[in-house]
């Protein structure tokens, strides 16, 4: 019986993929993602210049065959940072919602399955992250980890996490209720056996829904935080960090901005539309 | 628009030769009489703090105190002391000031100012729980009223810089009825508090601060001329600029370097060059690893490329610095030359400090573009000698707290300038007990000994010697290196006519004029 | 219903004490002082440690925790250690331009999102849903620091229509006030219609399978009252939950919008209160600031019961 149910929700994931594909924007999308993923895995291939480094005599070089993006206050390659940037800017999407889809879906689990005290503890904690300010949290938590990439993936990690968790404990307790869960228990299945066997993966693809959709976000909120001063630490680059740099040059040299604001418009374009499809194809009363 | 432009080029009388000649209004003749009215529009990056001179700690304030406080003595535009409230002064010993105050001043609530009135003052700076004067005046033992118009000041020990103190805050008069009858609410309403040729109007906080002409201005030589004078924060320094140029304000506290070719450019735009009296440098930790080490202190200093620094990332508004003291002052030297970089000799100093290889060491710096921009250039030089800097970016409160507990390895270190070279040196390099703003820890003797001499004389040409052998001490020693002496550019819609610029960078608009 | 409340305001409290006491701890793990900050120029170290008592900053953390507490307890959050005024006073004067701005911004994407969404629900898959969509797509991916750059030099600049910063009350004077609040409004506006726009056609998607559609439409209803009378309706609940959620967000979040436009908004207040290290300020704000998302939340909650007759328990 359990692993017939096994079956099926893999069976149920694979469906919803190749619905996904079908609609139109889904394949634009992850091909936007394919060409942010190579780039940022083969920066040092695709890059055509150093991206550290620098020509002070060439510093705001429009854009032309020597540097198709133009060069940055320094004289460095934008194409380049911006390829390099890939890595930085994934990596804070993709990482600090790991945190907070891991955090937020493990606190969601022992507040939905435990249920009592626990449950109320956790989410009266999920309760006051929400109701917190997010840009004072992220700024204060930033300064209390110290300045860097690490400090702003914790920061929005905890951002994050509130949305996670109450996702995960709606799915347990709905995946709680259904009837399959009583006949592995009947059938004498231990606690976490159920657990693992049947609530998470059937919780599993509302998370990869949200997480596709967070992600975008967690890569702007990147990019509002390089704003307040809080972030990667120089000379690397986010798309943030970039566009941050280059905005007081926007009327002189509009280049600096252009590229990286370009990348990171066109992937949070892209993961939207993954995500959407993801979701369209997920949910069955969506269908035509 | 282009005429005005040069009518006001000729009224401020900015000589193409150079930003570091000081402007000379009175000789230049103005094309036009000056005319009176008009509501001069200031954008500034922030609100004041307090319109309480003598519990001001914050830098902006002092912008708007200037026009509407007067200090006992002024400066002109080569940092000399000339009379301001008071007419005249003598210093009968080292010990003794005895200045004589000018008559016939009242304060814009009709009291008179006079010789109680400054006591008054000063004994409010020593004894008031909030004053933020208390170390300026710290040096100051009694007052005296010695007639209605003649103060004498008792020193407990020489000081050389009192007197250029006391052309900012800690010599600016507030006048005692209001402090008395309106006690915390001066913070925030200055009404009839000061003698100036503005008087306070109203602040509106978070939004505007206004103050009028004082028709009654005890200086009937020039203006005030202008009606009112409306200051208004704007943070964004891209829109602050963009504000300027569609109109919305009239004067702009500060372009950036990398603004200043652009608005050089516009025509609708005129941008004087006020030199500074300021150093941005960086302090080394000399109280541990790696600074601790002068051959290594020494390695980072011939790698640097000052001259690269201010021709790339200051883009030339300002000049590479030889040490503390800028080019404004009379204490300059300027033939002492800036460090040059020297690869083959900061290689060498490598192998002296035992770190032939190169080292690694952390650069602390202000999250603020231009500071991540110099960092980010210093970072490449360096890393052609084999140092390796990691740079690590935090706000002004937490640079504050790692200078202050000393955790760090190189900080950044903006220094804003006083008129009097004491005031640039003293506290950053005087062994100091406790916490001061000598963060590298530096404790030397002969550098102690200078300094302390140089407080006890009066005589400006000795001074000048010794903060010439300061000079090259610290370019030898290293708790300090020093990298640009800035500039300080203002804009101006072409309206504005008759702006004298003081190296202090504080915009004083008694004289201004609306064409 | 009130049972409701009740029960709700019950379970704000311990949220707002584990605010308290995050704000707090956050706060003071923070690297900085208020006094250094504040006194950035002054090496004057007996002045900073007489300032230090004076605001009873020297005092233990617990102990400082508890002063604070009591002090709430007793209505009272404390004065700023910047320009030392009250906190209420502080935030007071900051709140109408915060709310006007959330307000403006909030009408413009309604009148944006309204007629895009239905449409593009009604309309499926035509060009009008796949720009509608797009649209969408472009208002939530635009970092709004760069639109409101964007906005300023082509409508202050280029075009000089509209005054680019600064801050007129609409109170006193409507059509300056407007003005001065227009881009501010636009910028955020367009974030927020984008999001409004998706979540209502998504849901107006969803509520057309429904049955009572369906049964509506068997019945004979007009098209039109269809979707006014029962798809409409029913898509609202989870546009309500959005506006709600995002006028809080709107009215301490819009930091970078109220920082480039040179706005005095609660946003911008808690973080220079941040960069200045000014607890009591930060403590006070973001305190008022969570009040404010639990009471929107629960308006929201309540607001449900007035569309949906089902959920009124």
């Amino acid at each position: 019986m359990a692993s017939s149910t096994r079956a099926s929700v893999a069976d149920r994931r694979w469906t919803v993929l190749r619905r996904a594909a079908r609609t139109r924007l889904a394949p634009f999308g992850a091909a936007v993602l394919l060409v942010a993923v190579v780039a940022a895995l083969a920066a040092p291939l695709v890059a055509p210049h150093d991206p550290l480094r620098q020509n002070l005599g060439d510093a705001l070089a429009r854009p032309g065959r020597a540097h198709w993006l133009g060069t940055d206050n320094v004289g460095r390659d934008v194409l380049s940072r911006v390829i390099w940037g890939t890595r930085v800017s994934l990596v804070a999407g993709f990482i600090s919602v790991a945190i907070a889809a891991l955090a937020g879906g493990l606190l969601g689990v022992v507040a939905g399955y435990v249920g009592g005290r626990v449950d109320g503890l956790v989410m009266r904690l999920m309760d006051a992250v929400l109701s917190f300010p997010p840009l004072v949290l992220a700024l204060a938590l930033g300064a209390v980890l110290g300045a860097g990439l690490t400090g702003v993936l914790i920061a929005l990690g905890v951002v994050y996490t509130p949305t996670f968790a109450r996702l995960m404990r709606g799915q347990v307790l709905a995946v709680k209720a259904r009837d399959y869960v009583d006949a592995a228990r009947a059938l004498g299945a231990s606690g976490w056996r159920i657990a693992c066997r049947h609530v998470l993966p059937n919780a599993a693809t509302p998370i990869v829904v949200q997480a596709s959709l967070s992600v975008a976000f967690a890569i702007l909120a990147e990019a509002s935080l390089s704003f307040l001063g809080l972030g990667i630490q120089p000379p690397a680059a986010s798309w943030g960090s970039m566009i941050n740099a280059g905005r007081g040059y926007l009327q002189q040299a509009p280049w600096i901005v252009f590229g990286p604001g370009a990348a990171l418009f066109v992937t949070v374009v892209g993961l939207n539309f993954v995500g959407d499809a993801v979701r369209d194809a997920l949910d069955p009363r969506a269908r035509s | 628009m282009t005429v005005s432009r040069r009518d006001f080029l000729k009224a401020s009388a900015i000589v193409a030769g150079g930003p570091w000649l000081a402007l000379r209004p009175d000789a230049a003749v103005a094309a036009d009489p000056p005319k009176k009215g008009g509501t001069l529009r200031v954008g500034f990056y922030i609100e004041a703090a307090t319109m309480d001179p003598h519990l001001s700690g914050s830098k902006i304030d002092r912008q708007v105190y200037h026009n509407i406080y007067e200090p006992l003595v002024t400066l002109d535009t080569k940092l000399g002391i000339k009379p301001g409230l008071a007419e005249s002064w003598t210093q009968p010993d080292a010990k003794t000031l005895v200045f004589k105050l000018r008559r016939g001043v009242k304060f814009h609530d009709g009291t008179d100012f006079n010789a109680e009135a400054a006591k008054f003052n000063f004994e409010r700076m020593k004894t008031e729980p909030k004053s933020v004067r208390k170390g300026e005046v710290a040096n100051i033992d009694t007052v005296e009223v010695v007639d209605s118009h003649t103060l004498k000041v008792n020193l407990k020990k020489p000081d050389a810089a009192l007197l250029a103190t006391l052309t900012d805050r800690a010599g600016m008069m507030v006048s005692p009825k209001v402090v008395q009858e309106r006690g915390v609410e001066l913070g925030r309403n200055a009404k009839g508090a000061g003698t100036g040729p503005f008087e306070f109007v109203e602040w509106v906080k978070d939004s505007h601060l206004v103050i009028k002409r004082n028709d009654a201005y005890w200086n009937k030589q020039g203006g005030p001329y202008l009606e009112r004078v409306r200051y208004r924060p704007i943070p964004d320094d891209v829109v602050k600029l963009q504000s300027l140029q569609s109109g919305e304000i009239d004067v702009m506290d500060y372009v950036q370097p990398r603004d200043v070719a652009a608005v050089k450019a516009d025509k609708n735009l005129v941008v004087v060059d006020v030199p500074s009296l300021a150093d941005f440098a960086y302090q080394l930790n000399t109280t541990r690893p790696p600074f601790n080490s002068k051959p290594l202190r020494q390695a980072v200093a011939y790698a640097l490329d000052l001259e690269q620094i201010v021709k790339g990332v200051w883009l030339n508004v300002g000049v590479p610095a030889n040490g503390p003291i800028p080019p404004t002052s009379w204490a300059y030297d300027k033939s002492i030359p800036p460090i040059k970089r020297d690869l083959a000799r900061a290689k060498a100093k490598l192998a002296e400090g035992g770190q032939p290889g190169g080292f690694t060491f952390t650069l602390t710096t202000n999250n603020i573009p231009i500071n991540i921009q110099e960092a980010e250039v210093m970072q490449a030089q360096l890393a052609e000698a084999g140092i390796t800097a990691k740079v690590k970016l935090v706000d002004s409160a937490t640079l504050i707290s790692d200078g202050n507990t000393k955790s760090f390895e190189m900080v950044s270190f903006q220094w804003s300038g006083r008129p009097d070279p004491d005031g640039n040196t003293y506290q950053f390099l005087r062994t100091t007990p406790g916490t001061s703003f000598n963060w590298s820890g530096i404790s030397h003797p002969q550098i102690d000994a200078l300094l302390d001499r140089t407080r006890e004389l009066s005589n400006q040409a000795e001074r000048r010697k010794l903060y010439s052998e300061l000079t090259k001490l610290l370019q030898d020693e290293l708790p300090m290196i020093f990298i640009v002496h800035p500039i300080e550019p203002k804009a101006f819609s072409p309206r504005v006519q008759n702006y004298e610029a003081i190296p202090d960078g504080m915009m004083r608009f008694k004289d201004v004029w609306l064409r | 219903m009130a049972r409701l409340v009740l029960h709700r305001l019950a379970a704000t409290i311990p949220v707002l004490l584990l605010v308290t006491a995050g704000v707090f701890a956050l706060l003071h793990l923070t690297p900085g002082d208020p006094i250094d900050a504040m006194m950035a120029e002054s090496a004057d170290a007996a002045a900073k440690a007489s300032l230090r008592t004076e605001l009873g900053l020297d005092r233990p953390l617990p102990v400082q925790y508890l002063a604070w507490m009591g002090r709430l307890l007793r209505g009272d959050l404390g004065r700023s250690i910047r320009n030392g005024e009250p906190v209420v006073e502080n935030v007071s004067r900051r709140i109408r331009p915060s709310l006007q701005l959330a307000l403006l911004a909030m009408t413009l994407s309604l009148l944006i999102a309204f007629p895009v969404g239905i449409v593009s629900a009604v309309r499926r898959n035509t060009s009008f849903d796949r720009a509608g969509t797009t649209f969408a797509l472009f208002g939530i991916c635009m970092p709004n620091f760069l639109l409101a750059l964007l906005l300023i030099f082509l409508f202050g600049v280029t075009l000089r229509w509209l005054p680019i910063s600064g801050y007129v009350d609409p109170a006193e004077e409507l059509v300056d006030g407007l003005r001065s609040l227009a881009l501010p409004a636009v910028t955020l506006g367009l974030a927020l219609a984008a999001v409004v726009t998706r979540t209502l056609r998504s849901s107006m998607l969803e509520a057309l399978t429904e049955d009572y559609v369906r049964t509506a439409r068997a019945k004979g209803l007009s098209e039109w009252r269809v979707m006014r009378g029962h798809v409409l309706r029913n898509a609202l609940i989870p546009v309500v939950t959005v506006l709600g959620l995002q006028l809080g967000t709107l009215i301490g979040g819009a930091v970078i919008t109220e920082y480039v436009f040179a706005l005095p908004g609660v946003g911008r207040l808690v973080v220079d209160a941040v960069f200045a290290r000014d607890y009591p300020l930060v403590q006070g704000v973001v305190l008022l600031i969570a009040v404010g998302f639990i009471a929107s939340n629960l308006v929201v909650d309540l607001l449900y019961g007035l569309i949906d007759p089902r959920l009124r328990r």
